[in-house]
C-alpha cells in the first residue's frame, strides 16, 4: 500500500507519460574530494538510474550508495562504514527540473542548461540551485546530459575525523554523465 | 658483549619496523572483495528476491545489502554489461557479456553478484560486480 502510494504520488509527480519518458539505468556519477599531494579521494558509480519527462524538464535520479568504485579498496569500505553510512543510507536521490527544458531546443550540439532540485544523501536533503549541465541529443535519439556541481560535505552531515581532515576536501566535486534512452 | 647485544636489538627492531611496514601496506592497499570467488550467502529466484524487497524494503535491505547472492530467472534485456532478469533484477557485469556468452532475451540463467539495493524508480533490485554462474 505503501509502495503502491508512493509509486503514485512519484509518477504524477513526474507526470510520466509512455510517450515523454527518458531512461537510463547506466548512467555515471562520480566523486572527487582530493586534496593534492595526498591520495586520490576518488569513486564512481555506473549504474545509475535516471529518468526525464521530456515534456516539462523534471527530472529523477537514484544512486545505490554501496555501488560506488574506489581504486582503494579500505577507502571504500571506509567510506560506506563511517562517511555515507549506507547500511543506513542506501540511496542517494536528486528530484527537480531542467530550467526551460524543451525537446524542440535540443540538437546535435551541446548546449547549457540549469537544473535546480533536492539532493538527498546520508539522510540530508538539500536544495541544489542553477546546476549547469550540457544538454544535447545524439544521433541515435538519446539525450545526453553532463556537468558537475560542487557538494559541502558538512550540509550532509558528514563528518570527517580530523586525523584525515588535511587528506580530504570538504567541498566535493561531483560530476554526472547520462544517455537517456526513449521508453 | 655489549656491543653483540646491541646489534641483536636493532636486528630485531627493525624486523619488527619492517614487519610493521608490510602488514600496513598490506591492510590500506587491501585487495577489493572478488564476488566471483566468493561463495554466495544466498540463492533465489528473481522474483522472490524482489518481491521481499517491494513488500518489506527495511527487512530486505538488511538482509541483502553488500552480500554475494545467486539469482536465477529469465533474460528479459540483455546489454554488453548488464543484463536483466524476470523484468525485476538488473545484474552489471564488469566484463563484456557479448565475447563470453551465446545468452539471448529468453534464455534461463543464473547470475552471482553484490546486492546493491533496490531502485525504486524502476522497482528493480540492482547488483554489481557480477559472473554468470549457470
Amino acid at each position: 500500500m505503501k509502495k503502491t502510494l508512493f509509486l503514485m504520488t512519484l509518477f504524477i509527480g513526474l507526470g510520466l507519460s509512455a510517450q515523454s519518458k527518458y531512461l537510463t539505468k547506466k548512467g555515471t556519477v562520480a566523486f572527487e574530494a582530493s586534496v593534492p599531494s595526498f591520495e586520490e579521494v576518488k569513486a564512481s558509480h555506473n549504474s545509475v538510474t535516471a529518468i526525464i519527462n521530456s515534456e516539462n524538464g523534471e527530472f529523477a535520479t537514484l544512486v545505490l550508495v554501496k555501488g560506488f568504485r574506489f581504486k582503494n579498496a579500505l577507502m571504500e569500505e571506509h567510506f560506506n562504514e563511517n562517511y555515507a553510512e549506507s547500511d543506513l543510507y542506501p540511496k542517494a536521490t536528486f528530484k527537480g527540473k531542467i530550467l526551460s527544458f524543451s525537446m524542440d531546443k535540443l540538437s546535435a550540439k551541446k548546449q547549457l542548461f540549469l537544473i535546480n532540485g533536492q539532493l538527498t544523501f546520508h539522510g540530508k536533503t538539500k536544495q541544489l540551485d542553477n546546476v549547469k549541465a550540457n544538454i544535447n541529443l545524439n544521433e541515435d535519439g538519446l539525450i545526453e546530459i553532463s556537468g558537475f556541481f560542487l557538494a559541502n560535505a558538512t550540509d550532509y552531515n558528514i563528518k570527517i575525523p580530523k586525523v584525515v581532515k588535511n587528506k580530504i576536501a570538504n567541498d566535493i566535486e561531483v560530476a554526472f554523465d547520462f544517455s537517456l534512452k526513449k521508453k | 658483549m655489549g656491543k653483540n647485544r646491541k646489534t641483536r636489538i636493532s636486528i630485531i627492531a627493525l624486523i619488527i619496523v619492517v614487519l610493521i611496514v608490510i602488514i600496513g601496506y598490506n591492510y590500506i592497499y587491501q585487495d577489493h572483495r572478488n564476488i566471483e570467488k566468493e561463495k554466495a550467502t544466498f540463492s533465489l529466484s528473481a522474483d522472490e528476491i524482489s518481491a521481499e524487497f517491494s513488500k518489506d524494503p527495511d527487512t530486505a535491505e538488511k538482509k541483502y545489502l553488500n552480500k554475494t547472492v545467486e539469482i536465477y530467472g529469465t533474460i528479459t534485456e540483455l546489454n554488453p554489461m548488464d543484463m536483466t532478469l524476470n523484468n525485476n533484477v538488473y545484474g552489471a557485469f564488469n566484463i563484456s557479456l557479448t565475447a563470453t556468452t551465446s545468452y539471448h532475451i529468453n534464455s534461463k540463467i543464473k547470475i552471482k553478484g553484490r546486492c546493491i539495493g533496490y531502485d525504486d524508480l524502476l522497482e528493480q533490485v540492482k547488483l554489481d560486480q557480477c559472473t554468470i554462474s549457470d
